[in-house]
């Protein structure tokens, strides 16, 4: 009996472009410029603990007036090398308590409110129904004015006896832009495809233009973080006497830069 | 219907209209103060939340058989407890031993099952791995959850994943994470629409930026 080979091949097959791509990522990480920032410890001590996070335990200390070196930060936490070369994570609020070399008080401002007013471009997924399917969106968006957003959208809608992807570009109105809970309205135009299962019989595929409302809310989380609730109304106009419309909600994340 | 999609116009043109300006325009003051600014420079720290890895393992097909697949994943920690992750990924699928017996279910005896998710992950028990009396490595189990899609047989369906892993670092910088996951979607291939579980084991090496 012949030997199965389809599994491994994949691997073998892309093994060039996969070494290819983790030395690209390898070169990276370590071509990162070698001056630190020093900073002098204010607190009667820092504690330096073997890992970013609060369950690592701490093995040193710096103590107050020392100066420690900061090699790198992950998400609150900091990487400290003390000037007896010991290294450890340091969290934020402690480091907020330290000095910079000029006796200056440090500023690790995390990303604040302000960044979200500033931001520009904006990117997320969102989940929720189209009918009575699931859908899955993924979205970019780019702030043209306080106001206003410009936005292309790809949907997925895998239902049971066909499979719908909507592409559009949209045009997002909020009135409130700098409120928490800020509501929003758009209006798109894209296209719309429609591919029924391969198993059922006389299967026609539908391409269509579509248009859609929308009127949805998002809230600012945390950090880079927006939540958003949507719904939408999507007409897709499949010849001039034939017109069709869903009903869409959905609810999701988006990241902004 | 068309009463809906004319109120939600509506509600558009007004939100453009009544749009509000957002800053108000700042007048000169009559005194100008006289301040010495003082430098402040906002600290250049290199701050690494990204972490972009290639995986790979086995993935069992409902049905199918075990085969291997490839992952591409891009992961961001938002806190130390929490990260979200998304991952696109191949593995081949083979209908040899359906063939044997007479009755193909694919066109070609292979077919591509193409899968991507968006998922959230929370490490659970942070830890050190020891290596020999030297070497201690940080190391943290997680819980992972998502949902995605999943493309087989040219069919798309939903996807929803739950997992846990271990992550263990050797460097500051990489990771080393072994992961077992279940990646259910539902399928008519065999004739009945059904859940399928799929299992995955896979060994992957992240990189944070």
């Amino acid at each position: 009996m012949r030997a199965e080979p389809t599994g491994y091949l994949i691997i073998g097959r892309f093994a060039k472009q996969l070494w290819l791509l983790v030395l690209l990522l390898l070169s990276f990480s370590v071509c990162a410029d070698e001056t630190f920032e020093r900073v002098s410890v204010v607190d009667p001590y820092l504690e330096l603990r073997t890992g970013p996070g609060r369950g690592y335990p701490i093995t040193t200390i710096a103590e107050r007036g020392e100066s420690v070196e900061i090699l790198g930060r992950r998400t609150d936490w900091f990487k400290v090398r003390t000037a007896r070369g010991k290294e450890g994570w340091v969290v934020r609020e402690q480091m907020e308590r330290t000095l910079t070399e000029a006796g200056v008080k440090t500023t690790f401002r995390d990303v604040l409110v302000e960044d979200y007013l500033r931001r520009r471009v904006e990117f997320g997924f969102a989940y929720g129904q189209f009918e009575s399917d699931p859908i899955l969106t993924a979205h970019i968006g780019y702030r043209l004015h306080d106001n206003f957003l410009a936005e292309l959208a790809l949907s997925q809608v895998p239902g049971d006896f066909s499979s719908t992807s909507l592409f559009y570009a949209s045009i997002v109105s909020q009135p409130y832009p700098d409120s928490d809970w800020s509501p929003f309205f758009s209006l798109g135009y894209g296209k719309f495809n429609n591919k029924p299962k391969a198993t059922l019989v006389s299967a026609i595929e539908t391409n269509a233009d579509l248009a859609n409302a929308g009127l949805g809310v998002r809230y600012y989380l945390t950090r880079r973080f927006v939540a958003r609730f949507e719904f939408k109304q999507h007409v897709t106009l499949i010849d001039f006497n034939r017109t069709d419309s869903f009903k869409e909600w959905s609810l999701g994340i988006s990241a902004f830069f | 219907m068309k009463t809906t999609l004319k109120l939600l116009l509506l509600a558009c043109l007004l939100g453009a209209v009544v749009s509000v300006p957002v800053r108000a325009q700042s007048q000169t003051p009559v005194i100008q103060p006289e301040v010495d600014r003082r430098n402040i420079r906002i600290p250049k720290i290199n701050v690494d939340d990204i972490e972009i890895g290639l995986y790979g393992g086995v993935l069992s097909v409902q049905d199918f058989g075990a085969n291997s697949a490839a992952e591409f994943r891009a992961a961001y920690h938002l806190t130390e407890d929490f990260f979200i992750e998304g991952t696109v990924g191949r593995s081949t699928v083979s209908d040899e031993s359906f063939r044997r017996l007479g009755i193909p279910i694919f066109t070609q005896q292979e077919t591509n099952l193409d899968y991507y998710h968006l998922s959230v992950g929370y490490n659970l028990f942070p830890g050190e791995i020891f290596f020999g009396k030297n070497w201690a490595m940080t190391s943290a189990v997680y819980l992972i959850g998502g949902v995605g899609s999943v493309k087989f047989n040219n069919e798309n369906s939903t996807s929803f994943n739950f997992g846990i892993g271990i992550r263990v670092l050797p460097a500051d910088w990489l990771a080393v994470r072994v992961e077992m996951r279940d990646l259910l979607f539902e399928s008519d291939i065999l004739g009945k629409n059904e859940l399928k579980h799929n299992f995955e084991l896979v060994l992957g090496l992240g990189v944070y930026f």
